[in-house]
C-alpha cells in the first residue's frame, strides 16, 4: 500500500532528471513528434529491443473534479467499466480477448484528467489497438458490468475504512480543498456510487473524451509511419468535446489540525502546505529543494532527523501534489502514539531550519547528481517511457524538457535553493490531519468521515 | 512456480518486507518455447560465490542484487525477526573493498550521489540487497556490496534506534491492518511447529530483545560467498562482469555453512477453521489456504499448479471470478493464487469477498464446489492452451525491464532451483497437460488425500456493526 505511492513520488522526482551523455548536444530521450493525416499528433521513442509497444492516452480535464457532488466516483466507474465489453463484445468476450492476446488495456480516473493505457506484444498490435478503439469509441456500460463494478467499488471503501491512510486522506481533502470539487472522494462514496446511472456514464463518455483534450504517448516497436496511420485508424471516430475547467484554490485551513479518532497503535500524519506551479520559474529549484528535505528517503533531512537518528518512523517523505488548479506540498508519515507531539515539533522544525538556512554544497552537489544521473533508471521499460511522456504533455512541457531541464539543474546554486525555500516552507500553514488516538490538545475532532458513506 | 507472476494484491503473498517501503518489480526479447528467457551467463567463483549476469543494453543502467541464502526461517527459536533486523542494519557501517570503510548510514547516500537507488528485503527463504544505478557505477558498487559481505561493522549504539524502526514498521504493515493480523494467525496455524509459521517481520515481543549480538551472531553464522549469489543485469558484458566479480569479490574467504534443517509439521488431524472477528474490519473476506509442494519440491506438481492456477484465478476472465462474481453474484472480488518459488512447502489459496448479505458459508461452499468440479472433470483443452500462450507471452514482457531479471532469476535461486529453471520455464510449461493438471489437485486440493488440511478462515466485522 504504501510502496504505490512512493513509486508515483519517485516517479515525478526521477521525471526532471536527465540522463548523463556521452555527447552534451545529444538528446537524453528521443522523442519524435508524430503527425497523422487528420492532424492528430503524438510523441513516439521507437525501441525496436523488445517486441513490446506502449501507448499511453490523458483527457485532460476530464477527471474526478469534473463530478457532479451527488455523483462522486462518476469518472472512476467509468474507467472501470470502459474495458468491460465494446461493439458487438459482451464483458466477457472483450475481457476474454484481451486476456487470451495478452493485451494489457485499462482506464483511469484521475482528479484532473482522465486516461487510458495500452501494453501490447507485437505480434498482437493490430487486434490490440482495435480493441482500444472499441472501447474508446462504443463502450457498452452493460448493465451487467456496471452492476458489478459498482459493489467492487462499494467494496473496496468497505476496506479502506480499516485504512489509516485512507481515512487521512478523505479529511484531508475535505479540509484543504473545502469548497472545492477536489474536496470529493475521487473513488466515490457508498451512497454517491448508487446514484451513479448507465445513462450518466454514456453522457460521461459523451462529454469528456475528445480529440481536441487528449494527448497520446507511444513507446516501443512501432515505426513512426505506422504510427500515423494507427492513430487514424484508432482515433478517427472521437469527436470534439467543450469543457469547462475547475477554478484555482488555495489550500485551505492553514494552521488548522484534525483528528480522527481510530483505534489502531500508530497515528498517520498528513500535512500539506501550499506550493508553486509546474509553470514557475522556481520549480526545479523545488525539485532540489524538496530531495534534501524529504523525497529522497535516506540522505533527506526529514528521514536522518526522524528515522534515522530517533527511530521514530518507518517512513516519513515530503512530495509535492501539482493538480492542474491545486498546488501544495505535503508530508506523509506514521509513529507510535506516544510520539505524536515530538513528530510534529520534528517536521516543523526541519521546515524551519531549511528555511532560514542555507543548505551546504554537498547537499546541493549530492541532490544534483542524484537527479542528473538517475534519469536512466526511469526509462527501463517500454510504459515507462511513454508513462513519463504523457505526464510531460499532460504538464504542458516542450518535447526537449528533458533536456532543458538538466541544464537547469546543473546551473543551481545555493541561492536559489535558499530563496526557494524561504519562499515556499511555512509551517504555519500547514493543514494537518492525525488519524489514530493521540493525545492532543489544540486539534478539531472529526466525528464523521466525510465523503465516504 | 510462475517466476513471471506479478506480484498479487494481498497480502498473504506479501512475504518479504524491504529495508524502505518502495520496490517497483517491473519486469526484455521473444520466446518460441524451445529458446531461453533471458539468456543468462553464469560462472561460479572459488570461494562459491554464483554470478548470474543479464546483459541488457536498452538504457545505460544496471542493477546488482546479492542474494544469500537465509532468511527468517533459518532464525533461532525466539529471536524472530532478526533476519529481517540484520538486513536493515547491514546499512549501518560496512568496509568497502580497496577504498575507505562506510559509517553508518553512508551506503545509500553514496549510491544516491551515483545516481543510483538500493534496497533490500528479506522473505522466509532468502535475504537480498539490490542496487541500480548508471553503469559506470557497476564497479564502485560492486566494492560497496562485496565489503559487507564479511565486513559489516555495526557500532552498539545503532541497534537501539533502529530496532524502533522495525517495530513502527510491524506495527505500520501488520499491526495497523486487521487483513494482515489476520494472515499471520492462519500462517501460525498452517505451518504447525514449522518455520514459515513465524512472520518475517518477527512477534513484537520478541523484536523488542532482539541484541547486537543476536544480529552478529546470524551475520557470522549465514553470510558467506558459499551462501550466496551474485546477479548483474543491464548494460553490461558478462566478461566484463565476471573479471570484476574474480577481482572484487573473489578475495571473501569461503565460510563453514551449518547444515540447515527445518522443524517438520506433526500430523495435522484437526481441520482449523479460524473466524477474526474485529472492530476494525468493514468489509469481510473469506480464505481458503493449503500447503501444496513447491517447485523445489515437486517440479511436475508445480508445474500443473502454475498453469491451474492461471485458469481459475488469473483475471476476471478465469474460472473463480467468473463464477463467483459474475455468474453466481456471490462476491464483491473472487480469486484463486499458487507460487511454488518457495524452498519448503507453498502457500496456494483461494479467497473471495462476500457481497452485503451472502453469508460467509455460502462463499465457502461456493469455493469448495468449484474445488469439487475441478477434481472431477479437470481443466478443458481449450482452458489449457489459452492458460500456456498467455504465461508463454508473460515471459515475454519480463524481458522488458531492468531489474525484472534480476528479481525472477533470484527468486528462483533463492528456493533452489536452477538457472534452466527459469530460462526453460515455457518449455516446461508448454509440456503440462490436461492429466498433470488433474493428478496435481487430485494429490494436493482433495481434503481426503492432502497432507495437510486446508485452513478456512473468516474475516468478519465485530457483531452489532
Amino acid at each position: 500500500m504504501r510502496a504505490s505511492s512512493l513509486i508515483i513520488l519517485f516517479f515525478f522526482a526521477l521525471s526532471f532528471a536527465p540522463l548523463k551523455s556521452v555527447n552534451a548536444k545529444e538528446s537524453v530521450l528521443d522523442i519524435q513528434e508524430v503527425k497523422s493525416e487528420s492532424g492528430l499528433t503524438a510523441w513516439l521513442v521507437e525501441d525496436h529491443s523488445v517486441p513490446v509497444i506502449a501507448l499511453n492516452i490523458g483527457f485532460k480535464n476530464a477527471g474526478s473534479a469534473y463530478d457532479p457532488a451527488n455523483k462522486q466516483g462518476l469518472a472512476r466507474l467509468v474507467s472501470n467499466t470502459m474495458d468491460e465489453g465494446a461493439g458487438s463484445l459482451n464483458a466477457k468476450s472483450f475481457q476474454k480477448e484481451l486476456r487470451d492476446l495478452s493485451i494489457n488495456l485499462g482506464f483511469s480516473a484521475g482528479r484532473d484528467n482522465f486516461s487510458a493505457s495500452l501494453k501490447t506484444l507485437t505480434k498482437n498490435k493490430k487486434r490490440a489497438f482495435e480493441l482500444l478503439e472499441l472501447a474508446l469509441t462504443q463502450p457498452r456500460f452493460d448493465k451487467d458490468a456496471v452492476e458489478r463494478m459498482r459493489q467492487a467499488n462499494q467494496s473496496r471503501i468497505r476496506s479502506s475504512l480499516s485504512d489509516p491512510s485512507w481515512i487521512a486522506a478523505r479529511i484531508m481533502n475535505d479540509k484543504a480543498y473545502e469548497g472545492h470539487p477536489y474536496s470529493m472522494n475521487n473513488g466515490g462514496t457508498l451512497s454517491s456510487l448508487d446514484n451513479i446511472s448507465i445513462k450518466d456514464l454514456k453522457a460521461f463518455h459523451e462529454q469528456r473524451i475528445g480529440r481536441n483534450n487528449m494527448a497520446v504517448a507511444v513507446a516501443g516497436d512501432i515505426a513512426a509511419d505506422e504510427l500515423k496511420t494507427v492513430l487514424d485508424e484508432i482515433f478517427s471516430d472521437i469527436k470534439t468535446v467543450d469543457l469547462k475547467p475547475v477554478e484555482n484554490i488555495d489550500i485551505q485551513n492553514g494552521g488548522q489540525t484534525f483528528l480522527y479518532k481510530h483505534d489502531v497503535p500508530q497515528v498517520f500524519i498528513e500535512i500539506m502546505q501550499p506550493s508553486i506551479k509546474i509553470d514557475d520559474p522556481a520549480y526545479q529549484a523545488a525539485q532540489v529543494m524538496n530531495f534534501i528535505l524529504g523525497s529522497s528517503g535516506f540522505g533527506s533531512r526529514l528521514t536522518e532527523e526522524i528515522r534515522e537518528k530517533r527511530g521514530l518512523t518507518y517512513g516519513v517523505y515530503s512530495y509535492f501534489n501539482n493538480m492542474n488548479y491545486a498546488q501544495s506540498l505535503a508530508v506523509s508519515t506514521s509513529t507510535s502514539v506516544e510520539n505524536t507531539g515530538k513528530m510534529l515539533s520534528l517536521i516543523k522544525a526541519e521546515f524551519n531550519k531549511l528555511a532560514q538556512t542555507p543548505i551546504s554544497e554537498q547537499e546541493l552537489q549530492d541532490a544534483k547528481s542524484y537527479l542528473l544521473g538517475s534519469l536512466p533508471l526511469s526509462l527501463t521499460s517500454t510504459d515507462k517511457i511513454s508513462g513519463l511522456m504523457l505526464q510531460m504533455q499532460l504538464n504542458g512541457r516542450s518535447i526537449d524538457y528533458l533536456d532543458t531541464r538538466q541544464e537547469t539543474i546543473k546551473a543551481m546554486r545555493i541561492e536559489d535553493i535558499q530563496k526557494i525555500a524561504k519562499r515556499l516552507l511555512n509551517p504555519e500553514k500547514f493543514t494537518t490531519v492525525l488519524v489514530g488516538q493521540p493525545e492532543l490538545k489544540d486539534a478539531n475532532i472529526i466525528k464523521t468521515l466525510p465523503n465516504a458513506e | 512456480m510462475y517466476p513471471f507472476r506479478k506480484t498479487t494484491r494481498l497480502l498473504l503473498a506479501a512475504t518479504f518486507l524491504t529495508a524502505m517501503p518502495q520496490l517497483a518489480v517491473a519486469a526484455s526479447p521473444a520466446t518460441q518455447t524451445s529458446s531461453k528467457v533471458f539468456n543468462a551467463h553464469s560462472f561460479v567463483l572459488d570461494n562459491g560465490l554464483k554470478v548470474i549476469v543479464v546483459p541488457n543494453d536498452r538504457v545505460p543502467a544496471v542493477t546488482q542484487m546479492v542474494w544469500y541464502k537465509v532468511g527468517a526461517a533459518y532464525e533461532p527459536k525466539g529471536k524472530s525477526g532478526i533476519a529481517h533486523f540484520l538486513e536493515h542494519l547491514m546499512f549501518k557501517g560496512s568496509k568497502v573493498i580497496g577504498e575507505d570503510d562506510l559509517p553508518a548510514g553512508e551506503f545509500s547516500k553514496k549510491i544516491k550521489r551515483l545516481g543510483g537507488r538500493d534496497n533490500a528485503f528479506t522473505s522466509q527463504d532468502y535475504t537480498a540487497y539490490f542496487q541500480s544505478a548508471p553503469s559506470d557505477a557497476l564497479e564502485t558498487i560492486m566494492r560497496m556490496e562485496a565489503g559487507r559481505m564479511n565486513g559489516m561493522l555495526l557500532p552498539k549504539d545503532e541497534v537501539t534506534s533502529e530496532r524502533k524502526v522495525i517495530v513502527e514498521e510491524r506495527k505500520q504493515r501488520t499491526d495497523n491492518n486487521p487483513e494482515a493480523r489476520f494472515f499471520e494467525q492462519i500462517r501460525a496455524n498452517l505451518y504447525l511447529n514449522h518455520p514459515y509459521g513465524t512472520p518475517v517481520i518477527g512477534w513484537k515481543h520478541e523484536m523488542e530483545e532482539l541484541s547486537h549480538k543476536d544480529a552478529v551472531d546470524f551475520y557470522k553464522k549465514w553470510y558467506a560467498p558459499n551462501n550466496a549469489f551474485l546477479i548483474v543485469s543491464g548494460d553490461v558484458t558478462p566478461a566484463d562482469v565476471f573479471s570484476k566479480a574474480i577481482k572484487i569479490y573473489g578475495a571473501i574467504p569461503k565460510a563453514d555453512l551449518p547444515k540447515l534443517a527445518y522443524t517438520q509439521s506433526p500430523p495435522m488431524d484437526a481441520s482449523p477453521r479460524l473466524i477474526m472477528r474485529d472492530e476494525q474490519v468493514k468489509e469481510p473476506g473469506v480464505y481458503k489456504v493449503y500447503r501444496t509442494p513447491s517447485a523445489v519440491q515437486d517440479k511436475d506438481a508445480a508445474l500443473a499448479l502454475d498453469v491451474l492456477s492461471e485458469i481459475m484465478g488469473g483475471g476476471s476472465s478465469a474460472r473463480i471470478y467468473q463464477s463467483l462474481v459474475v455468474e453466481q453474484k456471490l462476491a464483491s472480488n473472487a480469486g484463486f493464487s499458487y507460487s511454488g518459488t518457495v524452498r519448503s512447502d507453498a502457500d496456494l489459496y483461494l479467497y473471495a469477498t462476500p457481497l452485503p448479505g451472502v453469508a460467509p458459508e455460502r462463499i465457502e461452499e461456493a469455493l469448495n464446489a468449484e474445488i469439487q468440479k475441478l477434481l472431477k472433470s479437470g481443466v478443458s483443452e481449450a482452458e489449457l492452451q489459452d492458460a500456456k500462450t498467455r504465461m508463454q507471452d508473460s515471459a515475454i514482457y519480463a524481458r522488458d525491464s531492468l531489474a525484472g531479471p534480476a528479481m525472477i532469476i533470484g527468486r528462483a535461486l533463492a528456493s533452489g532451483l536452477s538457472l534452466d529453471d527459469v530460462e526453460y520455464w515455457p518449455r516446461d510449461i508448454s509440456k503440462v497437460s490436461r492429466e498433470d493438471i488433474l493428478k496435481a489437485a487430485q494429490d494436493h486440493l482433495d481434503e481426503d488425500k492432502a497432507a495437510t488440511p486446508p485452513i478456512v478462515g473468516f474475516l468478519l466485522p465485530k457483531e452489532g456493526n
